[in-house]
This record gives structure tokens, C-alpha cells and sequence, in this order.
């Protein structure tokens, strides 16, 4: 790990203005650190200045849900303060059951929800040492080479896929983040867009503006009666990246889908929304053969690498396992 | 007086548990202090290149770096457990990612680690090679360019004549099956401390397996003699093979002897993963005969095995792996060709099960094969062919005395019948998606050194006590890598002297206090380390009784009958004198769609001789069911060129509490060894040998999909269903 200076920010404020004077690419927000720190060990990442923003918690640490039925979420809210919340787990339940497979309880204990959305690709040639394109080099090593946990979807040059468990869900959900900037400002972005595959300008799966820190994520209302469900497939039965994962939320008026979301999590550089299902799903009623047909176009486009061809079979799997478990039927 | 009935068999609480459990225990790492100097390797980081220059000024003009020592400072620059191949310290060429190039000595760790990155070392890259068949290409590149081949061993069997055999058969089946690298993985990544004492000793302190062949091997590099080194041993975390390598034993000795100080060195799991020895990924292609009385009329087969950059123990893997592609069966007519192969690939070495895994998980599946194809239950096929008292091995000479594989495998079908319904139509669970299937598997694997390996272990007991036996103190060099062998050895010694276990002291984990007992591997503790204490304690009995000053006293050194190496041509020898027997039944459930297997159900028989204490026995079956079942499953070790992509926990996945069966089974057999102490033989490894075949049957029996590449992850799995699906 390379030297760097260490200063406390109390609030997202402080931490913009922290940022600026540590330059555009040499200061770094740490909060929990589950990923940045081992990124740093292995030397991907060498930030000059870590401005530490977990002093901050007493006004970004919280879970609130507002009158209006919308939930919002403090950035350094753990995932395990949203996994024990007892009204998250009445009312989006979808959002505990993903942040419960996420990690070990170490783990969940100290990565927060806004840093859960920054983490790195997983990718062997990105952490390992590979002068990989998504690290500035020329080649993605993936793209041919050992690819059993790679992307089946996306025009990146880069094959990694995005870890995170809470993405795809916030995605399902329609959730903003909250971004706070220099001299006050402040602007919110779907998350949806605030994922976006690396590009050779911009190698990285999210995007911030240089002294930009996230400092909310909000969960509008869902409709009455909305359901999710989310269904994540590993290689073991606990505490693994997702091979596939698959956040699907649904609301239905009298057996008839009215709005469905369906992100995948795994497949791709960020959380694989599938609008075209969505539209499939919207106005009808969900059967078990609609949510095969769901499973078969979702996953129309995908183009397996080597050694992952077997996500696509397992992805459509776990849609309509999801789809169904969403509109609380048993598969 | 203890009685002996009382005392063998006895589950008795372990005497390093309580402190193991509550962090109490002091692991080498627990050892540091601050006051030492601080070490770091400075890895090759390519797999196969000449080192044109390596520059240290930069590093020694760092704060805090006292030295960097190179090839030059090393006496001696070569070691290995049996070829001493391997530079401590690479001098013109690395020949893999973790071979080392320099060691950084300084006041921190921090310090050590900046100077290890300002170590310049300039590089031409060489071609590696890196897939063992193209290794043995005429044209390959060389990774030791003397030797002139990539060939470590070739070793043969032939017994017979397979033309024959084949002739005579009514199926002949083939096969091909590969296996990948396992890392040990053990909970305590390698560590140490060493210092000069006060009689200018060099002292090591850190884990292994074998106090007195680690001292044999760094006395030897510092150019020594050995009663100058000395190695002990703290609580072990886990060994598995791993650590009968040295890793850091040397580095640390050499370190502590230039500088005359105090030093240490604690791996990160990283370093751990990327250089210390791995479990051989070994490819097998295989043809094998039987006639319609099911009697297998001949094998024949190709043994090759990745070595990696160094000797380590691949020729004594190999041959076990040669002698074991028959697997635990009486054949009449065999050709076996085993290959150990230099690559760029990280060395592979010992580990559980010692090459017996890769062959019976071919085996194995063949013989369920053959069963198929003739119409018959695969027990059954077993059975006509399974070694008996007398049946000779392959090797030409009789199985030794003990042979219960019959009895194990009965016991197992007669388990696996009254359990998991075996050779009954198939309850299939409701879910359509979810295929349930039982499979069997047997398994064989030598207790102690084979071919001929000098085999031995020695004891010292002395007896107190006036008129009555009082108390005893007991000296051998056992390492207990968490096996429980410190406790077994208490118990036998107990059980011999008919005291309580409480007034015996151990002295087991010094190399200038304790007497040689050879490794602890190999399953070979209880049996080679127990009978020395055995033996021991009734010569010093004997002496102590016989003597009217009570004094009693005896060093034995216990010897069991001799091994033989092979023949060059035929592989005629006596490879072995003791084996353990085991078999499995398991129950699995595949799911059709995204090809995940789970193990619900495994029984696991094994024949240990006699359990010396029945609770660590089965404690073995079941942490090595575990090291099984990700072996089987799970455990994936990527490499690219030589260079390993997994080296963290979070892509080399191992299982975890919800991964392993709802229940496991484990069932103890008491087949007296001859040799052993009160007839115990070992149990460490087996239960690793049959799990993978016999869970690659299940899974047949659940989909009609044979798996031949070990691990059986759901791409492989989806894999094969989809190509019998494209088939149809």
C-alpha cells in the first residue's frame, strides 16, 4: 500500500471540500473501506489523501421512511443497519434479502449502502496483476482467457461484471441518489443512471463528477400492492458474488401486471435492466408461461464468452423464479 | 491402574482445545514482537524469465531496510524434500510467479515492504511452458534447462499381458479425466520468527510437518550442522500436506544468520496462495476391460501429472497416482505409464490423499461404468474384483496383510440401503427441476512412505516413580498440524503404562528436544509415531520393572516392513505396508437448470485399524469430508500463463456451514493393522479419496451425465446435461 494522508470529514459538505483539495484523482472518500482498503493493498488504486467520512454518520447515517410511503437511505447506512430495520423488512422486503446475501456479517457490519454501489469489479485480471484495460491498459485479458464469472451482456470493452447485490434492487426499485457537490450543490440521479458501462474516457461502472460524494439513496413509494422479490444463484450457498442474480418488482391491479421492473445483477458492467420484458410483462397476467417467455426474451440478446455460457440458461432461471416469487406464486 | 480397554477408544478432551478456542493458543504468528526485524520476499511476479540485473541500491537507501539478501548470501542455494532443486533465493532464472528473488530485511513492516518494491530486478521474459502435455513436446522450452527435458519421472506398471485381457473382456470402456489444482488453504497462512541463541544456535520457530527434516534441509542450505539449527514448532493451523514444503522456515533462518538478529515474517494469504505448493492437477486417460462375470480383465492407462517449477514430491505423487489407477481392485493384466511434468506452473506437492484423489476419481467411475454396461449393480462388480488377504497389487507383490475393502464396501451398501435407499427405484422430489441421485464410491490410499522411502519414527520414554509407576515423560518429534496426534500419542502411551494420560509430558516440538518421528502425513502418525511410543514405553517399563533404582529409560526407533522401489521396467516392488480402506455412498440433488449439485446425505465407512481416540477419528472424516466436498464441487484454481488468478477467498471458493450435507455419517471399522499400536492405522486422508467419484455417480444416477473434470461447478454441470441434450 502506498503512504497517504488521512483527514475526517462531519458531513457530505466538508467531505466535498476535502476532496477539492486533494485533487481531481488523488483523494478518495473512504467509509467502510471492505473494498477501497484492499484495493489499495493490492496497489489498483493509490489515492494520495482518503477523506474519511465516517464521522459524518450522525447525519448521514439513518433509514427514514417519509409520509409519503418513500424510504430514505443515509449513505453510510449499513447493510446491516437496513438488513435488521424491521419496517424495511415489512415493506421492501426485497431490499433485506438482498443486502443478507451480500456478505459475511463482518462484512455487512461495516460496508455502507453508498459504497456498496461504488465497489469494484471482482474481475481476476482487474484485481490481479494485469495491465487490464478497465486499469488503463490495452487488452481486456477476460475477453478470451478464463471468463466463468464474466458478462453475457454489453458492448464495453471491459467483460467484468458489477458485485453488487443492492444495485440491481435499487435499480428494480426506481431509487435516486442524492449527490451533494462543490460550493452546496446538490443533484439527484436514478441509479440507473448513475451506473454506466467503462468507457475509454471514463474506466470506471459509475459516474461522478470529481468532487462529488454521494450522500442519500431514496426508494420512492411503490405503488400499492407492489411486490418484489430477489434471487441471487452462487457457486455456494453463502457469502459468494452472484453468478446471476435477478431483482424483479412487480404491482399488479386484479391478476394484471400494471408495472414490472426487472434488473439482473452478474451479466453485465452495471445492473442489466430489461426493459423489453417489462413492456412484455405490462398488462398481463402473470403466468408461469409468461414468466418463461419473460426468462426466454430477457436473455434474447446475450452473447456468453468461453467458459460462461451457462449463465444463460441459469439467468432465466432465476427470472422466472423471481417473477414468480414476486407475484406470490410458487414456481 | 488405567486399563488399556478403558483408555483406546476413549473420546478425551483434547488438551490444546480450550486454548484454541479462545484465541489463548500461541500460533507462529502470535510470536512476532516488536523489537524484531521484519522480512519480505520479493516474488518472480512471471512465470518463466532470466534476471538479467537485480539492483538493491534503491532499497537499502530506504529508511528502515538493513539488508536485502540475494542468491549470493545463500551458503548453499538449493533445497527440496527430495531433489534439492529448488533455489532458496533464484540466482540467473525464475522459473514461476512465487519463486523468490530477494529477501528485504527491515526495522518494520512497512519498511520492508517499500524496499521489496524497490528492488529493481531487470527481466528478459523466457517462453514458459505452462500445460503439461506441450511441455513434453521435443521443442518445448525448458524450465531446468541442465535436465534437457521437462520429464521428472517416468514410472510404469506392467503386470500381465492387456492385449489379453482386452481380448478376453465382453465391455472395454474409455475414459479421460482431469483433475485442476486444490490449495490447503489452511487457517493459519505461514509464518515465523528466528533468532541466534545464546549458544549460537540458529533457532526457527513457525509450523511444519517434519521438525527434522525442515532442520535436515536448512541446516544443509546454511551449510550447517544440523545440531546448529534447531526447529520448533507453536500450534499449528492446519497443515493438510501444505506445509511439508519449506516456505518460510529457510528465509527466516538465513535472515537471522546473516544478520545475527531477531527476525520475522508473517504471510498474507495472498503470498500464501501464490507460493507454496498446490495439490497436482493430473489428467488421466484410461481404458478398461471386463468380462460378463464382471470380472475386470485389464487397465490400461496414462498417468500425467503437472509438477510445476520444481521437484517437491511430484515423483512420489506420480507413483502413488501409477500404482492407484486400478484403485483398490484385483486385475490380472495392467499397463500403467504415470508421467510427472516440469512446468511454469506453480510446483505442486503434497497434499491429503497424495495423488489417490485424481486416479479413483477415474477409477472409480470406471468401474461404476463397466457395472453399467454389463447390466450390473455397481457394488456388486465391486465385489467380484475388490483385494482380498492375498490379492496381488499391480505392482506384483500381495496386498498387505489387513485387507478389509471388502468388509468397508459391505458395510457401506448395507448403510447406503438402509439410509438412502441404494438399489431401490429413486423417490424423486416433487420439484421437477430437481434430480435426485445416490452414488457409491471406494477408496484406497497407503499408510506411510511407499517404494522404499527410509520409514521410521523413534521414541524416547523415561518412567518415575519408586515401587509404583508414577509419572512419564515421553519425547518425539510429532508435529500436530490439529490432527490430535499429540493426544492419540498420549493416550497409546497411557494405555501402555497403565497411568493416567494427565501424569504423561509430552515433548514433542523441539528438533534438539524430541526424537525424529518422521512427517505427519501420509495418515502414517498414529500408526509409525504410536508404535515408537508404544514400543518405547514397554522397553522403558520393562527396565524400570527390572531395576531396583526404578530407573527407566529406552529410545526405540520403530521400523515397520520394508517398502521397495518399483522397478524402472516393470513397477514390480512392494510400494506399501499398510493401507486404509474406506468406501461412500452419498445422495445429491442436481438442479436441471442452473446445474448446482447439493450433497444432502454421505456416509462415509472407513477401517482404521483401531480408533485411539473415536471422536478425533471421526472429527477427521468429517473436516476432511468438508476439503472433499469443495474438492468436488467447488474449489477452482484459475491460472492464465502461469499466473494464478484466484489467489483470495473470494474467487477461490471454499464451502461453507449451509454448504455442507444435512447429515454425514461417518462409520468406524477395527481391522487390526499388524503393525500398528493396538492395530491402529490412519485415517487422515481417506475419506478425501472416493467423494468426488462417488458424487460424479450420483450424479449420473440423478441425470444420466457423467462428469469427468474435477471440480464439478454448474457450468461443467449444465455443460454436459446440454450436450447430451444436443445430442438426443
Amino acid at each position: 500500500m502506498q503512504p497517504f494522508d488521512h483527514v475526517s470529514a462531519t458531513s457530505a459538505a466538508a467531505a466535498v471540500e476535502l476532496l477539492q483539495q486533494g485533487g481531481p484523482s488523488g483523494a478518495r472518500v473512504i467509509a467502510g473501506g471492505t473494498d477501497l482498503i484492499s484495493l489499495m493493498r493490492d496497489r489498483i488504486q493509490s489515492p494520495r489523501l482518503l477523506v474519511n467520512i465516517l464521522p459524518a454518520a450522525a447525519a448521514l447515517r439513518y433509514l427514514r421512511f417519509e409520509a409519503d410511503g418513500a424510504l430514505r437511505v443515509g449513505a453510510l447506512a449499513t447493510l446491516a443497519d437496513i438488513e435488521r430495520d424491521p419496517h424495511i423488512a415489512a415493506r421492501l422486503p426485497i431490499l433485506t434479502q438482498a443486502v443478507r446475501d451480500a456478505a459475511t456479517p463482518q462484512l455487512r457490519a461495516m460496508a455502507t449502502a453508498a459504497g456498496n454501489l461504488m465497489q469494484r469489479p471482482r474481475c481476476w485480471y482487474y484485481r490481479g496483476e494485469f495491465p487490464c484495460w478497465l486499469k488503463g491498459g490495452d487488452e481486456c485479458f477476460a475477453r478470451d482467457g478464463e471468463n466463468k464469472y464474466h458478462a453475457i451482456f454489453g458492448a464495453s470493452p471491459c467483460v467484468a461484471v458489477h458485485p453488487s447485490d443492492l444495485a440491481p434492487v435499487l435499480v428494480a426499485l426506481d431509487a435516486e441518489l442524492t449527490i451533494a457537490g462543490p460550493g452546496g450543490s446538490a443533484r439527484t440521479l436514478p441509479v440507473e443512471r448513475f451506473f454506466a458501462p467503462p468507457t475509454d474516457d471514463e474506466r470506471i461502472e459509475y459516474r461522478l463528477q470529481p468532487g462529488e460524494v454521494v450522500s442519500e439513496i431514496r426508494v420512492p413509494a411503490q405503488p400499492a400492492g407492489a411486490r418484489g422479490a430477489y434471487v441471487k444463484v452462487m457457486d455456494r450457498q453463502a457469502w459468494a458474488f452472484a453468478l446471476v442474480s435477478v431483482a424483479a418488482q412487480l404491482s399488479e391491479r386484479d391478476g394484471v401486471v400494471e408495472r414490472a421492473r426487472l434488473a439482473l445483477g452478474g451479466v453485465a458492467n452495471v445492473p442489466w435492466r430489461v426493459a423489453a420484458v417489462e413492456d412484455l410483462l405490462t398488462g398481463q397476467r402473470l403466468t408461469p408461461a409468461l414468466a418463461a417467455q419473460a426468462a426466454e426474451r430477457a436473455l434474447e440478446n446475450a452473447h456468453p464468452l468461453t467458459h460462461n455460457g451457462y449463465k444463460v440458461p441459469m439467468a432465466r432461471a432465476a427470472i422466472r423464479r423471481a417473477l414468480l416469487a414476486a407475484a406470490g406464486q410458487e414456481e | 491402574m488405567t486399563s488399556a480397554e478403558s483408555l483406546i477408544g476413549a473420546a478425551l478432551p483434547r488438551p490444546d482445545a480450550l486454548a484454541k478456542v479462545t484465541g489463548a493458543a500461541r500460533y507462529p504468528a502470535d510470536l512476532v514482537r516488536p523489537d524484531m526485524l521484519r522480512l519480505r520476499i520479493v516474488f518472480a511476479g512471471r512465470p518463466h524469465a532470466r534476471i538479467r540485473r537485480l539492483d538493491t541500491a534503491a532499497a537499502l537507501a530506504h529508511p528502515g531496510v538493513l539488508a536485502v539478501l540475494t542468491a549470493a548470501d545463500v551458503p548453499y542455494n538449493a533445497y527440496g524434500l527430495i531433489d534439492a532443486d529448488q533455489p532458496a533465493l533464484c540466482q540467473d532464472v525464475v522459473r514461476f510467479e512465487g519463486d523468490r528473488v530477494a529477501l528485504v530485511v527491515a526495522e518494520s513492516n512497512e519498511a520492508a515492504e517499500a524496499g521489496a518494491k524497490l528492488v529493481a530486478v531487470d527481466y528478459e521474459n523466457l517462453p514458459a511452458v505452462t500445460d503439461p502435455r506441450a511441455a513434453l513436446a521435443p521443442d518445448a522450452p525448458l524450465v531446468h534447462e541442465r535436465l534437457g527435458t521437462n520429464l521428472l519421472l517416468h514410472v510404469p506398471i506392467r503386470k500381465g499381458d492387456v492385449a489379453r485381457g482386452f481380448a478376453a473382456a465382453a465391455v472395454v470402456l474409455d475414459g479421460e479425466f482431469s483433475t485442476s489444482w486444490q490449495e490447503h488453504a489452511y487457517l493459519q497462512p505461514e509464518a515465523g520468527v528466528a533468532y541466534m541463541d545464546d549458544a549460537g544456535r540458529v533457532v526457527i520457530e513457525t509450523a511444519g510437518q517434519w521438525l527434522h527434516e525442515d532442520r535436515r534441509q536448512i541446516a544443509e542450505m546454511l551449510r550447517l550442522p544440523e545440531d546448529q539449527v534447531v526447529v520448533r514448532y507453536a500450534a499449528i493451523g492446519g497443515a493438510f500436506g501444505g506445509r511439508e514444503d519449506l516456505s518460510v522456515q529457510h528465509l527466516l533462518a538465513l535472515a537471522a544468520w546473516k544478520l545475527r538478529r531477531p527476525v520475522a515474517i508473517v504471510w498474507s494469504r495472498e503470498e500464501s496462495m501464490i507460493a507454496h505448493h498446490k495439490r497436482h492437477p493430473i489428467t488421466i486417460r484410461c481404458r478398461w476391460g471386463a468380462g460378463s462375470d464382471g470380472k475386470i480383465t485389464a487397465v490400461e492407462a496414462e498417468v500425467i501429472a503437472d509438477g510445476g517449477a520444481y521437484a517437491s514430491t511430484s515423483a512420489e505423487v506420480t507413483k502413488v497416482a501409477t500404482l492407484f489407477a486400478t484403485g483398490c481392485y484385483e486385475v490380472a493384466n495392467v499397463a500403467v505409464d504415470g508421467r510427472a511434468v516440469y512446468t511454469n506452473n506453480i510446483p505442486c506437492g503434497a497434499f491429503r490423499g497424495f495423488g489417490a484423489p485424481q486416479a479413483q476419481f477415474a477409477s472409480e467411475v470406471m468401474v461404476t461404468r463397466l457395472a453399467h454396461a454389463l447390466g450390473l449393480d455397481p457394488a456388486e462388480l465391486r465385489r467380484r474384483n475388490i483385494y482380498r488377504e492375498g490379492s496381488v497389487e499391480p505392482t506384483g507383490q500381495p496386498v498387505p496383510e489387513g485387507v478389509s475393502a471388502a468388509a468397508v464396501l459391505d458395510r457401506c451398501i448395507a448403510e447406503a440401503r438402509a439410509r438412502l435407499g441404494y438399489g431401490e427405484p429413486r423417490a424423486q422430489p416433487a420439484d421437477p427441476r430437481i434430480r435426485r441421485g445416490v452414488g457409491i464410491a471406494c477408496g484406497i490410499k497407503n499408510v506411510g512412505y511407499s517404494f522404499g522411502y527410509p520409514e521410521q519414527a523413534t521414541a524416547t520414554v523415561e518412567l518415575f516413580g519408586v515401587a509404583e509407576l508414577e509419572r512419564a515423560q515421553v519425547r518425539i518429534g510429532a508435529a500436530d498440524v490439529g490432527q490430535g496426534a499429540h493426544l492419540a500419542l498420549r493416550q497409546i502411551a497411557a494405555a501402555t503404562l497403565g497411568i493416567p494420560p494427565e501424569r504423561i509430558t509430552m515433548i514433542t516440538d523441539d528438533s534438539s528436544e524430541a526424537p525424529n518421528a518422521g512427517s505427519a502425513s501420509a495418515s502414517r502418525m498414529t500408526l509409525v509415531g504410536g508404535r515408537a511410543v508404544r514400543d518405547a514405553c514397554l522397553a522403558a517399563r520393562e527396565q524400570w520393572s527390572a531395576t531396583e533404582e526404578y530407573h527407566g529409560m529406552a529410545t526405540v526407533q520403530f521400523r515397520p516392513s520394508a517398502t521397495t522401489p518399483l522397478d524402472p521396467v516393470t513397477g514390480a516392488g512392494r510400494p506399501n505396508y499398510s493401507y486404509g480402506y474406506a468406501a461412500q455412498a452419498v445422495e445429491v440433488e442436481v438442479n436441471l437448470l442452473t446445474g448446482q449439485v447439493r450433497v444432502p446425505r454421505i456416509i462415509s465407512v472407513h477401517d482404521v485399524g483401531r480408533a485411539i481416540n473415536r471422536q478425533q477419528v471421526e472429527g477427521q472424516i468429517e473436516g476432511c469430508l468438508a476439503q472433499a466436498l469443495g474438492y468436488a464441487l467447488l474449489e477452482h484454481f484459475q491460472v492464465r500463463d502461469g499466473r494464478i488468478l484466484t489467489p483470495y477467498f473470494s474467487t477461490y471458493l471454499l464451502p461453507t456451514a449451509p454448504d455442507m450435507p444435512d447429515e454425514i455419517v461417518p462409520i468406524i471399522l477395527e481391522t487390526a493393522d499388524p503393525e500398528g499400536p493396538f492395530g491402529a492405522r490412519g485415517v487422515a486422508e481417506m475419506a478425501l479419496v472416493p467423494l468426488t467419484p462417488a458424487i460424479a455417480s450420483a450424479i449420473h444416477d440423478a441425470t444420466g451425465v457423467w462428469l469427468t473434470q474435477q471440480p464439478m461447478t454448474p457450468e461443467r454441470v449444465l455443460a454436459a446435461l446440454d450436450a447430451v441434450t444436443k445430442r438426443q
